[in-house]
């Protein structure tokens, strides 16, 4: 909204607050990657740039190892989170109890990630030895290692941790979609499925890549879920807590976060792009039709 | 009667609940094959959840959907034999127009050579050739609403239901989609059933009206009969420019019925309604038969008197506001430049009244 | 079908927090529990520093809450007040990037900036303005304040924006017109239109003060803790019922804080948008 009144002075200047917020925010985050790249790490008097700590951190394969169960868990993160976070929103349209819905799926935002993590631990481990317990009375061996801690836990909890942000980002896409056109596909002769592979899905695919988008962010970001529930392999950021805590703040560790950082900001870079070239393309629609066309 | 297999829409005893509202209360009737049919109504009234019931877009809470004798209640809109067209937004935003079209008979695996033809001569039906690749937001209004039309009608399915097509439009193309539409339905011959909470429209492109509001079926008939002779309180009140008098039934004699008004008394053919004395009633005079009596009235009319309050030019007709002796304010309408349009002082008695049986009697 | 993220999030959401009560009275055995019913836990909890500790990271919340929101609200009301309709989203989305990057990784950024080397320090020193580094930033209760308000800041915003988003442009106009000032328009039209959104994101804020452990174990000083490291700390020392007690009482105060909030603001309008 513009105001014609406004002294433009006062607005310049609240941009140039809210820009210094944004470079206060990732000021940090770029001065690390800055640090990541000198020889002499952090404090050093002297400025020499290197690839040194990102070699070694890439050469040490316990490193890689991580990495790639990094991408598992992402990878699968994706494939649990989405069509969970589609039905959802599928959900919370038909349903006629939206605040107990919207409720219980937005509230694991509200649950911090130690405590979250600790009640799941727990949980599972009940779950597990309970499953050894019915495994006894029944004299089998039938549900014998179900849910004991590994891959499928790790899982678990990073699913619950990272579907809220997926359900809203896929509702919001959603709310601008209208029910009109799948009622349309269904009287000309589209079943259920059809209709919204056909066409709903086409006008919510945005949404739906950048929640994959911020599951992969998400879930290479987490570090504490992970190190409560997983079994016996680390993540990337499991790796780095260990160093920060264990070794405290050496150049391979600030490359470590250097590598984090990038890849998140790849990532969402380019979604920002991607829903810009949209935007431009939606803006260029919306102008199309405001310009007035006769009906004939 | 008419023979059964000429009965393209039945409904049996159809009710629809929201949870504990009732949308729908117990609604049934029939609706020939090949008419052109519309469900009027006020908004909220339960017209548009008969559309969609019809159409399989919900499921009955009890009662029964016939489309040509077959039960089709349980079934999907994809599996019913009827196609939709919307009021707005229905079009496919990411297809251009010939998609949009062709999506029905695609669903169908018609060849393409077909799908081409029937695409273009319905484009031509609805007056859209040359818009084959034109994408919904470049269209008007209007013209979604053709290519909604076209999208419907190229499945050649045997009704065609219409839900407030032409409420998103404003009055003058309104005016002009209802002739096309009329036209386009006598010319492909199915049934149409359109819902609409605007009378004009109903009127113009319907043969027959059903009046429905609160739920329930209020009256069904042509549009004539509707709008001349309504039987019902609720369509005198609904349709047209009617005044409604409530009265006390004083005297029967012969099919004729004296109203006690309260400050008049007035005589009304009963036309087979069914009243007794002491019944409370009453009577409707369409404002266009209803005249401003200035003078000596004559003996065949019906005379009530009234004070004049003022005239409100209109246009095409003028509207002349008379106050009864009980306060209630009515119109008398003539159109403008005729003998009468002239306006009285305000505050001047005079009387109002209709020459012979043009009122009806109501019981409810 | 669509009953699948129901019952996944009932089994393993909902089941598991509202279990924490039960366990949290069981027995401790040497690696595990065992059923029974005792406040053991909760006994421990209120009458060793633990308690105090609680008591301490709530404030340190309370503080990084209200920093948040002098700081970010004021965005959130320029960005919707001043911003065209087109480019409000984008700049919303400058916010989404710092966000986005790891928790983990914002936070250690913090030590080589705030440390006795750090950025800051090097800079106030280099320009003369302090002579000997400043430390109270860093391992201390302030740099867990500052640790968090650089980590969930955005929040503050987001949820201002949305808040502000469902209000529509006309009111802003009407008190245009009537003359309504600059102070009576922001307590007795922004701040109330916004309440349920600025809410929610304190409350965002303020819990995960509580309970992420990553900002006192790499910020706080040597003694600082929150919920979330003591029940950590509860777990790693396989006192699970403790642990349990732990969630609990942050559950519990998350639960009065939501209630509180919405009999007061009534949460459910910040749905409105997407409804």
């Amino acid at each position: 909204m513009y105001d014609d009144f406004a002294n433009p002075w006062n607005i310049r200047l609240k941009w140039v607050y809210l820009l210094g917020v944004v470079f206060a925010l990732l000021m940090p985050v770029f001065y690390t990657i800055y640090i990541s790249f000198n020889q002499h790490g952090f404090g050093a008097r002297i400025y020499e740039f290197t690839f040194d700590w990102y070699r070694v951190v890439l050469g040490d394969t316990l490193l890689v190892v991580s990495l790639k169960w990094t991408l598992y868990l992402a990878l699968a993160a994706i494939v649990a989170t989405i069509p969970m976070a589609l039905l959802s929103a599928k959900f919370y349209k038909r349903t006629r109890r939206k605040v107990a819905f919207v409720a219980l799926m937005l509230s694991p935002l509200f649950v911090p990630a130690d405590i979250m993590g600790s009640s799941l631990l727990v949980f599972f481990k009940n779950l597990a030895n309970g499953f050894v317990w019915l495994d006894e009375v029944l004299g089998v061996y039938w549900f014998d290692g179900w849910f004991d801690l590994g891959f499928l836990t790790a899982l678990i909890g990073q699913v619950i941790y990272v579907h809220p942000y997926a359900f809203i980002v896929i509702l919001i896409t959603m709310s601008r979609y209208r029910v009109q056109q799948t009622e349309a596909a269904r009287a000309c002769g589209a079943t259920a499925w059809q209709a919204f592979w056909q066409v709903e899905f086409p006008q919510i695919r945005v949404g739906v890549f950048s929640s994959c988008a911020f599951v992969t962010i998400l879930s290479f970001n987490e570090a504490v879920r992970t190190a409560l529930l997983k079994g016996g392999f680390d993540t990337f950021s499991n790796m780095l807590v260990a160093q920060m805590l264990n070794i405290g703040m050496s150049g391979e560790s600030y490359a470590m976060a250097g590598i984090m950082s990038i890849v998140s900001m790849l990532v969402i870079g380019s979604v920002i792009v991607f829903t810009l070239l949209r935007a431009e393309r939606l803006e260029r629609r919306a102008r199309a039709m405001a310009q007035p066309l006769m009906a004939s | 009667m008419t023979d059964p297999s000429d009965i393209a829409v039945e409904v049996a005893d159809l009710s629809k609940n929201y949870g504990p509202v009732q949308a729908l209360k117990s609604v049934s009737f029939s609706i020939e094959s090949g008419r052109y049919y519309a469900l009027l109504g006020p908004s909220g009234g339960g017209k548009t959840t008969l559309l969609r019931l019809i159409g399989g877009f919900l499921r009955p809470s009890a009662g029964r959907v016939y489309l040509h004798g077959q039960d089709v209640s349980h079934l999907p809109p994809d599996r019913r034999p009827t196609s939709m067209v919307f009021q707005n937004y229905a079009l496919f935003p990411h297809m251009n127009v010939e998609r949009n079209v062709s999506y029905g008979l695609k669903l169908l695996k018609a060849p393409a050579g077909e799908i081409r033809d029937k695409v273009e001569r319905m484009l031509a039906m609805v007056g859209l050739e040359g818009y084959n690749r034109r994408m919904p937001h470049e269209l008007s209004g209007g013209q979604q609403q053709r290519v909604q039309l076209a999208r419907s009608l190229v499945l050649e399915r045997d009704v065609l239901l219409l839900d407030e097509p032409l409420a998103s439009l404003d009055a003058k193309l309104r005016k002009d989609m209802c002739l096309e539409l009329k036209r386009i339905q006598e010319k492909v011959g199915i049934t149409f059933i359109h819902v609409t909470h605007n009378q004009e429209e109903a009127l113009t492109v319907a043969d027959r009206i059903a009046i429905i509001a609160d739920g329930e079926l209020v009256e069904e008939g042509s549009a004539r009969d509707i709008y001349e002779t309504p039987e019902k309180r609720f369509t005198a009140e609904f349709i047209g420019d009617n005044n409604v008098l409530p009265g006390v039934v004083a005297n029967l004699s012969d099919g004729r019925v004296t109203v006690d008004l309260g400050f008049a008394s007035v005589d009304v053919a009963s036309h087979g309604v069914a009243a007794a004395t002491g019944d409370d009633v009453a009577v409707s005079v369409r404002s266009e038969l209803l005249r401003i009596v200035d003078g000596e009235p004559d003996a065949a009319w019906q005379i009530m008197p009234a004070t004049y309050v003022e005239a409100i030019y209109l246009g095409l007709t003028v509207s002349h506001l008379v106050r009864l002796p009980d306060g209630t304010e009515i119109v008398a309408r003539v159109i403008s430049g005729e003998a009468n349009d002239g306006a009285f002082e305000a505050g001047k008695e005079i009387a109002v009244g209709w020459p012979g049986d043009r009122a009806r009697l109501h019981v409810a | 079908m669509f009953y699948v993220p129901v019952v996944f999030f009932v089994l393993f959401f909902a089941a598991p927090m509202a279990l924490t009560v039960v366990w949290s009275v069981f027995e401790r055995t040497q690696f595990w529990m065992e059923p029974g019913f005792t406040l053991f836990a909760y006994d421990n909890f209120f009458t060793s520093a633990r308690a105090e500790n609680y008591l301490f990271s709530m404030v340190h919340g309370a503080a990084a809450v209200a920093i948040s929101f002098a700081i970010g609200f004021p965005i959130a009301v320029f960005i919707r007040r001043r911003v065209t309709r087109v480019a409000q989203h984008r700049v919303i989305l400058l916010f989404i990037l710092p966000f986005m990057i790891s928790e983990l990784v914002r936070v250690f950024a913090m030590r080589p900036v705030l440390g006795r080397h750090g950025i800051i320090n090097s800079l106030l020193i280099d320009l003369g303005i302090i002579s000997e580094p400043i430390t109270a930033i860093l391992f201390s209760p302030l740099g867990v304040i500052i640790g968090d308000v650089m980590s969930f800041l955005p929040f503050m915003i987001f949820a201002g924006f949305l808040a502000l988003e469902a209000v529509q442009n006309y009111i802003f106009e009407v008190c245009d017109d009537l003359g309504t000032g600059r102070v009576r328009l922001f307590t007795h039209i922004i701040l109330p239109l916004a309440a349920p959104g600025i809410f929610a994101g304190a409350v965002f804020i303020f819990v995960n003060s509580l309970g992420v452990a990553l900002v006192p174990t790499l910020l706080g000083g040597p003694g600082a803790v929150n919920a979330g490291l003591i029940a950590n700390q509860a777990i790693v020392a396989l006192d699970f019922p403790l642990a349990m007690a732990i969630s609990t009482i942050m559950v519990v105060t998350l639960v009065a804080l939501l209630y509180i909030g919405h009999r007061l603001f009534d949460l459910t309008r910040i749905l409105e948008p997407i409804s």
